[in-house]
């Protein structure tokens, strides 16, 4: 019994072990605030069209031994004005735009690492190392998660009413244009800091299966936000643990956790899951025929 | 010119270019319904959803591609089933899926012994392509082309118009998932050359390349091909002669061929509206 005690604890005996499960736990606690609102706005694809277009910034930041997170997060933002210039400027759909705009920034980032191989592991980049990472990049998490957590802590009543009704938003005073740039900016930055941890792929999933899975458990907002962040805190931390044990890729283990929770909450959720509606839709039909 | 055609020389090249006008031209015929469809992004959540798919066949011994198929139809037949069973809007729950599919993918490769190369399988190597792998990419990009030409016009029609389509009694849910399967195959093909990341690219943009040229469809077609083609052979060359990224040299030739279509293509470019607008200007101001 004491070995099998001694044998969970083991991960908490190496400090990379520590420090990886604590600022997964931190990136998964602020992109889980973020998700919240990314689900609402329906910007599910801006965050992976985002976290993809910012390998550009990386690479060039590396070359330029700057700090990675400010190229990264100037890419970030010339990827989302170029999506929306084009959107203005031409008939081709939305969706299509941010999948051209996204390919070209990561086309040229490819081409620039392959310069310069020596410099960026893209490896690094595209799955993250967080079990490797350095103490100025753990600062930058930090700073950055810092950051988005008092905007998002101070404004979300503004930006909650910008997701669901700009228009109303208007009318009452706020500026949405403001908003606007604030939630792309905030969703950049974090995805900086999500790259660490998952990488390019899978930054994504922790910016949208959070709020999505929160969504399907209640139907109040302030409510949605301590769900989703707290159930980003969750995996985080439990993922990051259990990759020592299945001796898998770190985030890899995060995202398949919080998948797995989806899918647990998609069936089983009391209001908005599928058994629920299941059983709903019987119930009205026995009412029916009496 | 012979230091252009030097390149030539080496089978490597040669076998190159005829997978990356395969690849190319397939991808491009299949972009024009994406994008008509509205299914830009599904190329992208099946290029992802592939990984796991890949991985497993590779454990179990049967030809990845078969395993990448099954992964990527997967990916989108779940992605249809959750949408029509929850609240949740159909791009959310593609992200959920395909991310989580490649996140098990990953798990998986990273507890499998094996000698791919997780790079390759990401960002392809055109460059390094095996002869066997040669063939399997010609025959079935072929299929797919071939397919995907012969149906063109009720594929089309579902993707303009399903109730329309309904209504001549096509058998639009067959087409539908024809449509999923030749761009998860399509998806599959095309990883050897460009690799999951950039697939989407060629998966997109020369529709879009040609959207912009024309109105007709069929034209629509042999432009977004002919953009394709003509990307691709010239990233490879680039590729060749400065040694950089082949996948990316590709993408970034089609992004310019695009931005240049942006600006100047005939009655949809940027220029011409502004160009059309102007005089509409002045006959306004006349009658005031």
């Amino acid at each position: 019994m004491i070995e099998l005690f001694q044998s969970l604890l083991t991960p908490f005996q190496y400090d990379y072990m520590l420090r990886a499960i604590w600022v997964s736990a931190l990136v998964g606690g602020s992109c889980g605030f973020l998700s919240s609102f990314v689900t609402l706005k329906g910007w599910s694809l801006m965050g992976d069209a985002l976290s993809h277009a910012v390998v550009p910034g990386v690479a060039v930041a590396y070359i330029l031994g700057l700090p990675f997170a400010l190229g990264a997060f100037i890419a970030g933002l010339m990827a989302a004005g170029t999506m929306s210039f084009i959107k203005a400027k031409s008939r081709i759909r939305e969706d299509a735009t941010i999948g051209i705009v996204f390919t070209a920034y990561f086309a040229l980032g490819l081409i620039l690492i392959s310069l310069f191989p020596a410099r960026v592991d893209l490896k690094v980049i595209l799955l993250g190392n967080i079990l490797g990472i350095s103490d100025p990049d753990i600062w930058q998490v930090i700073a950055i998660s810092a950051v988005t957590l008092l905007i998002l802590g101070m404004k979300w009543k503004d930006l909650m009413l910008f997701c669901f009704d700009p228009n109303q938003a208007r009318t009452l005073g706020l500026r949405p244009f403001l908003l606007h740039v604030t939630l792309l900016s905030l969703l950049a930055a974090t995805s900086v800091a999500a790259l660490q941890a998952v990488g390019a792929c899978l930054v994504v999933a922790m910016l949208i299966t959070p709020g999505a899975t929160a969504y399907l458990l209640t139907d109040r907002f302030g409510k949605m936000l301590w769900l989703s962040s707290g159930m980003g805190v969750a995996t985080s931390l439990i993922g990051a643990y259990v990759s020592y044990f299945i001796n898998g890729a770190t985030g890899g283990c995060i995202v398949t956790l919080q998948t797995l929770v989806f899918l647990g909450v998609l069936l089983f959720a009391p209001k908005h899951g599928i058994l629920a509606s299941r059983r709903r839709v019987r119930t009205s039909e026995s009412t029916f025929v009496q | 010119m012979t230091d252009l055609l030097e390149p030539l020389q080496h089978a490597f090249m040669r076998d190159a270019l005829l997978v990356g006008t395969m690849v190319a031209t397939m991808c491009a015929v299949l972009s024009c319904f994406l994008i008509l469809k509205g299914w830009s992004l599904m190329g992208d959540a099946i290029a992802h959803a592939v990984l796991p798919g890949i991985v497993l066949a590779y454990i179990v011994g049967l030809p990845l591609a078969i395993g990448a198929f099954i992964a990527g139809l997967f990916c989108a037949v779940g992605t249809g089933f959750i949408k029509q069973n929850s609240r949740i809007k159909e791009d959310t729950v593609m992200g959920v899926v395909f991310t989580g599919l490649f996140a098990f993918g990953l798990v998986l490769f990273s507890r499998t012994p094996s000698e791919m190369h997780l790079d390759h399988i990401l960002v392809g190597s055109i460059l390094g392509i095996a002869r066997s792998q040669m063939w399997q990419t010609l025959g079935l990009g072929g299929c797919v082309l071939g397919v995907t030409i012969l149906l063109r016009r009720d594929l089309l029609l579902i993707c303009f118009d399903p109730g329309q389509a309904r209504v001549m009694a096509l058998p639009d849910r067959f087409l539908t998932y024809l449509l999923l399967s030749l761009l998860s195959l399509g998806v599959v093909v095309s990883l050897q050359a460009v690799g999951i990341i950039l697939v989407v690219a060629m998966l997109i943009t020369p529709g879009c390349i040609g959207h912009l040229w024309t109105d007709r469809f069929d034209r629509m077609i042999v432009i977004a091909a002919i953009a394709a083609v003509g990307s691709t052979w010239f990233g490879i060359f680039v590729s060749f002669h400065y040694e950089v990224s082949t996948g990316g040299c590709i993408v970034l030739t089609q992004s310019l061929l695009f931005v240049i279509s942006l600006l100047i293509a005939p009655k949809h470019g940027i220029y011409f509206i502004k160009w059309r607008s102007r005089p509409k200007r002045e006959a306004n101001k006349n009658v005031f």
